[in-house]
């Protein structure tokens, strides 16, 4: 996952450092504006501010404006613009932008008193800063020197990044300023543009389920639509598909006995028969097993052979969703120490030990084991997860991967995504932190499964129709809130608020 | 293949105790180049086809009162990052035939025997013998100019037995100059020219460490020969002299006789590179040889892996040339030594050579690179390797050519279009390192070989390569002549060279061909058919409407009797 990102250091680090120290002369400033989006508006900026390029030397500095809007810190430097732009060129931000809702933390410094302050929104600053600090969720690491800035202004500015970046209330991400203005609920509903008129299913509707049921071959499953104006489940899409044995009212009855009315989910069929199907712990120890045993018989009976399921227990053999947090903490330090010459000589046990690619790898290999049952042993598998709005998700949808072709192709892994991610009700809002208002409930689970995606498109290179770009593109939208897809917790929480 | 394999000895039942698929029984052969194994069994298909240069060490295991299933029988230690073991039945001392034949024919050396290269029948159609020229290879680099001049005095092997017979030095040094600075450089080994830059003039040198010795002896011929190799490039105001050892390493050389360059060389500036011996690179290989065969240790694997050094040393290697290539590009020439100027320094001046000179990432090129500064400037392949000597445990081997092939495969992971060859040729280089079916890695150097008359009684491994240089061919290659390449050498971007250090793992995936190259290659081939197509259909239109044709006749076809590669460019950028 770390290759796609531009890599700082180059082999001039083992060079020493050239001779020639120009001094860095400070011209009249050119006017210097940003791009803004439509509703984006300027909250504070200050001048001459330097924007610190290496840890070593402050030979590469630039120069220019430090703007905070309402959606993203901008640095415009003076001078020319570079004749080339850097290859990974974005296209909604420029090279020194950053999202608001993409900054970890926001530190400033005061060098001379040796004072140092992590801030939040509405803070109060003691000591004029000298230095900004802004830790990004995509890994970025980037400082900005005040010594020839105006002290109150710059305080101002680091006052107002910190404070806008830490949105209230849901409302407050630029997302729904956006959206009102470029967006409308209608034409455009099913996200992506048509391509070679194939749209992405975003699985809102029942024909997206059948076409799906269809194309996989699950002639003992139905669309179900108990869910509607999400009457049993708050989680749960509208649409769900359950064995044709099971009749809605069935459905209706048994969803108390799981956590949050989650009655098992339909994912996927193999062409052998065997299903695919993610479930919740029990709500309702007591109704439990009577409730299950109805709903295995029930998925026994949709198997062209009739064969028993089997239960894979995600909770009792993966890592938690904390302990994955902190795994890609300690990753994400060591990725981006700098002086990067730290992390070099140790850097193949820290990432060992930061157990993160040891993730990696036990959720690859659990898929795999779930791959073989299906595949090699024609057994329908469900996958139980206490809340199904985690593990369930990275689970599912690289068993899918593994096992299913079309959803290698572009569209078909955005389906994939939207299927059992988006609509399932994962809990984007809250593991991604956007509101940063409860850090125990971060976890980067989205981001693991890209990093799974992209060991498989690493040892398999002709299999996938998207390249390691779009999976990096695809991993740095979570931070940009312009998209709905990556912003809300459940279906029914983004329905209601966009409406 | 049409080698000739002289028929020994067949037919016995044997259990080849394989770490992956258990005990296998079947039979084996053994010939004077090869031990050769297939199993009986047809459902388990084991066949092992293993040239005995391979085989550094044989041992008998168990004896004949010993218990337990399989536990009679021959350990065989390969050069090649793996094992063999062979079970036998315990009456009749069934092994001693085997044994036998193994010992003999894998250590011909040791008895008096010759080595498999000089029974090879082997015809080719191209002889690879001819791929290096060291004149001609000088001419291509300009050579000689009004600075540098050719010189004859080694023709004999006098001034130093392990160099070349033809040597490129500053033209303003007299060969009297040159017999005085060589009574200076460990054995001979004084300061001559590997490479130099076309535009900037500025030049790679090689030697060996001055004999400084304990007293801190100075030599002035020595001083000032290396100010005329300073002299003869305009821009270089310091020749930058690139010790490759550790800085202890160089002061403790002091104690045999040898050292390094002190303050005394006033227009030089020293600097170490820190990379480690020989023996220290032969343990480093050793480790990872256990923690990757027969079994990769998978639990912490990545610690393991750190803990062997072999990428450490690999990053030291190659960031050492890229030092080198950056000094010589920004016009700066450089002398490079290291204590004999045999391993580190070969590695060094070859990977900053490949760095800067993109004729030798052609697929002759690269050939004459490994003739030019490893055969011919005297890296031992003999002792490093221990070709047909019994030997295993001798201090002098050493696998440092094998590391350079793993830095040469670094960049190719990091520069994909930039080499003309494939991996598929790099594995085949370190298979006939060991194999003994070719002359090529034969002898220390050039005067050893010349005393065996190598060239007229061996065969070149060039010439099975270039007679079917497609194989070796990488499909991705876009020439891009005047790049200098600059891998980069941090721990985040080398790998394990999974394809040769863990290959006989059927646990490892490896792709003969990845599937990327072969659509790559089938899209290569449909190209030529549109573009034959399009040539037929213009030629059938000029003949009815000449006029027609002369107009829209795109670019292309008038390129058509350029080289392929040529052609393909624009279909390679995007990738």
């Amino acid at each position: 996952m770390f290759s796609g990102k531009p890599i700082k250091p180059t082999f001039k680090c083992y060079l020493p450092p050239a001779q020639t120290d120009r001094k860095n002369s400070i011209q009249p400033p050119i006017r210097l504006e940003p791009e803004f989006l439509p509703g984006e508006i300027v909250v504070n900026d200050v001048n001459f501010v330097r924007k610190c390029i290496s840890a070593e030397s402050s030979q590469g500095d630039l120069w220019g404006r430090l703007i905070c809007t309402n959606f993203k810190v901008s640095f415009i430097p003076q001078g020319p613009p570079p004749k080339q732009k850097s290859q990974l060129s974005h296209l909604l931000l420029g090279q020194h932008d950053i999202s608001l809702t993409c900054l970890e933390q926001v530190v400033t410094v005061n060098d001379t008193r040796g004072k140092r302050k992590v801030l939040g929104s509405n803070q109060k600053l003691k000591f004029n800063p000298t230095e900004l600090i802004l830790y990004c969720k995509d890994l970025r690491v980037i400082r900005f020197c005040f010594d020839e800035a105006g002290p109150e202004s710059a305080k101002k500015v680091c006052l107002a990044i910190a404070h806008y970046s830490h949105p209230a209330d849901l409302h407050l991400l630029f997302g729904f300023e956006y959206q009102g203005l470029r967006y409308h609920k209608g034409d455009l509903v099913n996200g992506s543009t048509p391509r070679g008129g194939i749209q992405t299913p975003v699985f809102d509707r029942p024909s997206d389920w059948d076409r799906e049921i269809k194309r996989t071959g699950a002639s003992g499953w139905r669309v179900c639509s108990i869910n509607e104006k999400y009457a049993i489940s708050d989680s749960l899409p509208e649409y769900i598909v359950v064995p044709v044995s099971l009749t809605d009212q069935d459905v209706k009855q048994h969803s108390p006995s799981f956590s949050d009315g989650r009655v098992p989910l339909w994912c996927w069929n193999h062409r052998n028969g065997s299903a695919l199907v993610r479930m919740a712990g029990p709500a309702d120890p007591l109704t439990q097993k009577k409730t299950e045993q109805k709903i295995f018989t029930a998925i026994t009976k949709s198997h062209p052979q009739r064969r028993e399921v089997t239960l894979s227990d995600l909770d009792k053999s993966l890592p938690n969703i904390q302990d994955i947090q902190s795994a890609f903490v300690k990753a994400r330090q060591i990725c981006t120490l700098d002086p990067f010459e730290e992390s070099e000589e140790r850097w193949l046990s820290s990432i060992e030990n930061s157990r993160w690619l040891e993730y990696v790898r036990t959720f690859l290999k659990l898929s795999a084991e779930i791959v073989y049952n299906l595949d090699g042993k024609n057994v329908s598998v469900i996958l139980l997860e206490e809340e199904d709005r985690d593990l369930n998700c990275v689970v599912s949808s690289l068993v899918q991967l593994m096992l299913d072709p079309h959803y290698r192709s572009l569209n078909g892994f955005q389906s994939l995504v939207q299927k059992e991610w988006v609509m399932a009700g994962h809990r984007f809002l809250d593991r991604c932190n956007h509101l940063k208002k409860n850090d125990s409930k971060e976890s980067p689970l989205f981001t693991l499964f890209l990093d799974c995606v992209w060991q498989m498109t690493n040892q398999y290179p002709a299999a996938f129709e998207f390249t390691e770009f779009y999976l990096t593109v695809l991993s740095d939208s979570m931070w940009i809130p312009l998209f709905s897809t990556f912003l809300f917790n459940s279906s029914k929480q983004c329905a209601q608020l966009l409406q | 293949m049409c080698e000739t394999v002289t028929r020994l000895e067949t037919d016995q039942e044997i259990i080849y105790m394989c770490p992956f698929s258990g005990a296998v029984k079947g039979k084996v052969l053994i010939t004077n180049y090869r031990l050769y194994f297939k199993s009986s069994d047809a459902e388990v298909p084991v066949v092992l086809d293993v040239p005995l240069g391979v085989i550094s060490r044989v041992e008998k295991m168990g004896g004949a009162s010993s218990r337990g299933e399989n536990s009679y029988g021959l350990d065989i230690t390969c050069k090649d990052m793996r094992n063999l073991r062979f079970a036998l039945k315990q009456e009749g001392h069934s092994r001693r035939g085997i044994f036998d034949m193994l010992f003999r024919y894998a250590f011909p050396l040791s008895h008096g025997l010759a080595l498999f290269a000089y029974l090879n029948q082997e015809k080719f159609a191209e002889n690879g013998w001819n791929v290096y020229k060291a004149m001609e290879e000088f001419r291509r680099q300009g050579l000689p100019n009004n600075k540098w001049r050719m010189t004859f005095i080694n023709k004999r092997y006098e001034l130093c037995d392990t160099y070349p017979n033809l040597l490129a030095v500053p033209f303003k040094c007299t060969e009297d100059d040159l017999r005085k600075v060589a009574a200076f450089r460990s054995r001979g080994r004084i300061p001559v020219l590997s490479w130099i830059h076309r535009e900037n003039q500025a030049v790679i040198v090689r030697c060996s460490q001055p004999l400084v010795g304990m007293s801190g002896k100075r030599n002035k011929d020595d001083e000032r020969y290396l100010d005329l190799i300073r002299e003869a490039n305009d821009t270089t105001k310091k020749l930058t002299i690139y010790d490759a050892r550790p800085n202890v390493n160089a002061v403790a050389n002091k104690a045999t006789g040898g050292g390094y360059e002190g303050d005394e060389y006033v227009n030089a500036e020293l600097v170490f590179l820190d990379i480690q011996n020989i023996h220290v690179m032969r343990e480093s290989l050793k480790k990872l040889k256990d923690i990757v065969y027969p079994n990769v240790e998978e639990s912490h694997w990545l610690s393991s892996l750190e803990s062997t050094h072999w990428l450490e040393h690999i990053k030291l290697v190659l960031s050492g040339a890229i030092q080198v290539a950056d000094k010589v590009s920004s016009g700066n020439s450089v002398l490079v030594h290291c204590s004999d100027g045999w391993d580190r320094t070969a590695q060094l001046t070859s990977l900053a050579m490949l760095m800067l000179d993109s004729h030798y990432r052609t697929l002759r090129g690269f050939q004459v690179l490994i003739e030019k500064e490893w055969i011919s400037f005297g890296h031992k392949f003999a002792s490093r390797i221990g070709h047909g000597d019994k030997n295993h445990a001798d201090q002098d081997r050493s696998p440092i050519f094998v590391q350079f092939i793993d830095c040469v495969w670094q960049m190719t992971k990091q520069f994909p279009t930039a080499f003309e060859f494939n991996e598929h040729l790099l594995l085949s280089i370190l298979d006939h390192l060991y194999s003994c079916r070719f002359g090529t890695f034969l002898y220390n150097c050039e005067n050893a070989r010349d005393q065996h008359d190598l060239r007229s009684k061996t065969t070149s491994l060039w010439s099975l390569v270039n007679s079917k240089m497609d194989l070796y061919l990488n499909p991705f290659y876009t020439p891009e002549s005047g790049q200098v390449l600059y891998p980069v050498a941090s721990m985040r971007h080398l790998e394990l060279w999974v394809n040769y250090y863990i290959r006989w793992n059927p646990r490892i995936r490896h792709q003969q061909q990845s599937p990327v190259e072969q659509r790559y290659k089938e899209l290569l081939a449909l190209r030529e058919e549109y573009l034959k197509k399009l040539e037929q259909l213009q030629l059938s239109d000029s003949s009815s409407s000449y006029q027609l044709t002369n107009s829209t006749t795109p670019n292309t076809t008038s390129s058509t009797a350029s080289t392929p590669s040529q052609q393909y460019t624009h279909l390679q950028t995007p990738l």
